[in-house]
């Protein structure tokens, strides 16, 4: 490869200053978390009260949403372990993106769960007073090294290029040359340095799957382990994990689909990129409509009294506009779309990953809140309101805030940072060059 | 004339209808049980009864009162009680009956339900002799249990009396061997071989024997107790420090404690390992 394609290639994926639209981009995402911000301190000084959460659906969309988040994130595992084992190059621009994605998520998945305390200043106690045996124990466990992973995951491959962000002083901000300076200055591309980089990520590509399948398992056990209609199944384990790879795949589409449009790397992240994520995604969908079958399915055939009540109200009841839209925009549409050569171009797969990362979020409301409304024990002698649950303004706040913040962080890590991993592509590039020679 | 006519026709409707209607009363049927629990305690226990849809059920809220020999007078009322949710209601026997129940060998009881709205004027009876139960039991261990029966002022022992012989227990009686009821033989007397070895007593080992006589023609129920040392020895043992998945904290189970520490130390040990390898490639810079 000529020195001069090199530098076009690297000038390309350089971090780019925001343009108007992005400006426009981070002021909305800022005004969504400063809302979100003053409905949590309104929560804050007058307690979970604010919340529609009451005795009986005492899980509403924190939950959901710390479940979407922490499904999202498991990307990261997908997109740069999975298929970097097993040999897969294309996806080699697409690793950054899916890990930021990963690191976002499991932060705000984090912080969303304190919100959900409601005294955030006993959270320590946690720590303190918890039991080994509480799958909410060893969340909190797995959930902090999923994170601590999915950073070192994040720096190992960015090492290389932070020493070609560093030559390129001119184009970068004092602030954030004295940071690829603190972060990457040390790195001089010496082969003793790459070797140790290519071992360091290759053992946390396979450290990072059995984290990655813990961390959805465990979260399906808080559910799967309390006796509860629609909860009490055995297959939640696998049923998350397949669904959050799907919502997570879902995501990286959209991102890939912003990071080509408003950077302009339609060299980098071709058509080729998004056929394969779509066929990736409609192989993910397909399989957790397996699930969603399964799940659903079984229980509905033998119907259990209990169970009765629950799924009466996902099929037909007060969830089912919730629960079929789920269905639909989460794999069925998607599917349809994607699998079609000209659904995969870019645009339809935009549209498809957004109609499932929409849907995914709402498919985890239909996990958690109906069935803490249909115990079994019946409801009596309780306010009428305790028999619904409508998240209140302050909760919707709170959640939107957390989404836009976890998009604010992807968006300004993409200003900081390249968003395609620079040396890599050139690397690769090379040797495809090298093996067509 | 023809509008004097639909009057009457009206009126005698009216009757007929209320006539009706307090023919729609149900019959409440009583009975009654006499109660002699280890020739201590007397008491009555009264049961109420209706037929709805020709189903017997059980009647609450109905007020009982209860006499001794018969229910002329005000002297011979032992007192009243009202049927609870499964329609019993009881009485002990007062203070007060104590010499009118000394006076006969035989006594009959009477209750008596006054009407209501819902239902007519009920009565039943129930006669009695005055009987009671002597427990003893031998060295190589074996229960003999005696029924007597007063007779005049003099008490002698009752034959052909059906009665069975159980070791007391938290949600009932357990036989004391394979047989399920004894009837006294010409002695009055009837002797259980004891075949609960092993049976778990309490920290002393005490087993609590009982006889039993129920639902008796005669005599009504009549029971008598004996605590004996045939069982064995129960230590309570607490649970509360055993290590189990529902344990309290620090409590988890040891393979539990050793995966998940295993597990976490490896996988940390990972990270670290990996942290340190940033500092190499530091090193390798400088």
């Amino acid at each position: 490869m000529e020195n001069l394609e090199k530098q076009k290639m690297v000038e390309d994926l350089l971090p780019q200053q925001f343009g108007k639209q992005g400006k426009i981009w981070v002021a909305f995402l800022i005004t969504l978390c400063a809302i979100g911000f003053i409905a949590y301190c309104r929560q804050l000084s007058k307690g979970l009260a604010v919340t529609a959460m009451r005795d009986y659906a005492s899980w509403g969309i924190y939950i959901s949403n710390f479940v979407f988040f922490v499904a999202i994130s498991l990307v990261g595992s997908l997109i740069t372990a999975v298929l970097r084992l097993t040999n897969v190059h294309w996806s080699t621009p697409l690793t950054r993106i899916a890990e930021i994605i990963a690191v976002s998520a499991i932060t705000f998945a984090s912080i969303i769960i304190i919100v959900d305390m409601g005294r955030p200043d006993r959270f320590y106690n946690l720590f303190l007073h918890g039991r080994l045996q509480s799958p909410i124990v060893w969340d909190v466990i797995v959930i902090t090294t999923y994170f601590f992973i999915s950073i070192l995951l994040l720096y190992f491959p960015l090492l290389p290029d932070l020493q070609i962000m560093l030559k390129y002083k001119d184009r970068t901000s004092k602030w954030m040359y004295k940071l690829y300076g603190m972060l990457g200055s040390f790195w001089k591309n010496k082969p003793e340095q790459f070797k140790i980089t290519d071992k360091a990520i290759n053992i946390l590509s396979i450290t990072i799957i059995p984290v990655a399948f813990s961390i959805h398992t465990v979260t399906s056990w808080l559910f799967a382990t309390t006796y509860r209609p629609g909860w009490d199944s055995t297959n939640f384990g696998a049923y998350f994990i397949s669904g959050a790879f799907l919502v997570g795949a879902g995501g990286v589409i959209v991102a890939m689909y912003v990071f080509r449009s408003h950077y302009n790397l339609k060299k980098y992240i071709t058509y080729d990129h998004f056929d394969k994520m779509g066929k990736v995604v409609v192989m993910l969908a397909l399989l957790y409509l397996y699930f969603n079958v399964n799940e659903f399915l079984v229980p509905a055939f033998k119907m259990k009294k209990p169970e009765e009540e629950h799924l009466r109200g996902l099929f037909t009841g007060e969830f089912a506009p919730i629960f079929w839209f789920a269905i639909f925009t989460s794999m069925i549409i998607p599917i349809f779309i994607l699998i079609t050569k000209k659904g995969r171009r870019p645009f339809p797969a935009f549209i498809a990953g957004i109609l499932v990362v929409i849907g995914s979020w709402f498919k985890r409301f239909i996990i958690v809140t109906p069935t803490l409304l249909h115990p079994f024990l019946p409801m009596r002698d309780v306010p009428a309101s305790y028999h619904h649950y409508f998240p209140t303004w302050e909760e919707w706040a709170i959640c939107i805030g957390s989404l836009a913040g976890a998009l604010l962080v992807i968006t300004f890590f993409a200003r900081i940072f390249p968003i395609i991993p620079i040396h890599e592509t050139i690397t690769e590039t090379e040797e495809h060059e090298h093996d067509k020679k | 004339m023809i509008k004097n006519n639909y009057i009457v026709i009206l009126l005698l409707s009216f009757i007929s209808v209320a006539s009706i209607a307090q023919e729609a009363k149900s019959d409440l049927s009583l009975s009654i049980g006499y109660y002699n629990n280890n020739n201590l305690t007397h008491y009555l226990v009264a049961h109420a009864k209706t037929k709805i849809d020709g189903r017997f059920q059980t009647v609450p809220d109905v007020s009982i009162s209860f006499y001794i020999n018969n229910d002329s007078s005000k002297a011979n009322l032992l007192g009243t009680a009202t049927t609870n949710d499964k329609g019993e209601a009881v009485l002990l026997m007062p203070p007060s009956a104590k010499e009118e129940w000394k006076k006969s060998s035989k006594h009959s009881f009477v209750i008596v339900s006054k009407a209501s709205k819902l239902y007519d004027e009920a009565k039943a009876t129930a006669d009695v002799s005055r009987a009671k139960l002597k427990i003893d039991t031998t060295d190589d261990k074996k229960i003999i249990v005696t029924v007597q029966e007063l007779k005049d002022t003099a008490w002698t022992l009752a034959k052909g009396v059906e009665l069975k012989v159980a070791i007391k227990r938290l949600d009932g009686d357990l036989n004391v061997n394979e047989t399920q009821t004894f009837t006294t033989d010409s002695t009055g007397t009837i002797t259980a071989e004891f075949k609960r070895d092993s049976l778990p007593g309490d920290a002393n080992g005490n087993l609590t024997l009982i006889a039993k006589v129920e639902d008796n023609d005669t005599y009504g129920n009549l029971t008598a107790e004996k605590v004996v040392k045939w069982g064995n020895k129960f230590q309570y043992v607490s649970q509360f420090d055993r290590r189990t998945l529902f344990a309290r904290r620090g409590h988890s189970p040891w393979w539990l404690e050793l995966l998940a520490y295993t597990i976490v130390v490896s996988v940390w040990g990972v990270l670290i390992y990996l942290i340190g390898q940033i500092k190499k490639i530091k090193k390798l810079g400088v």
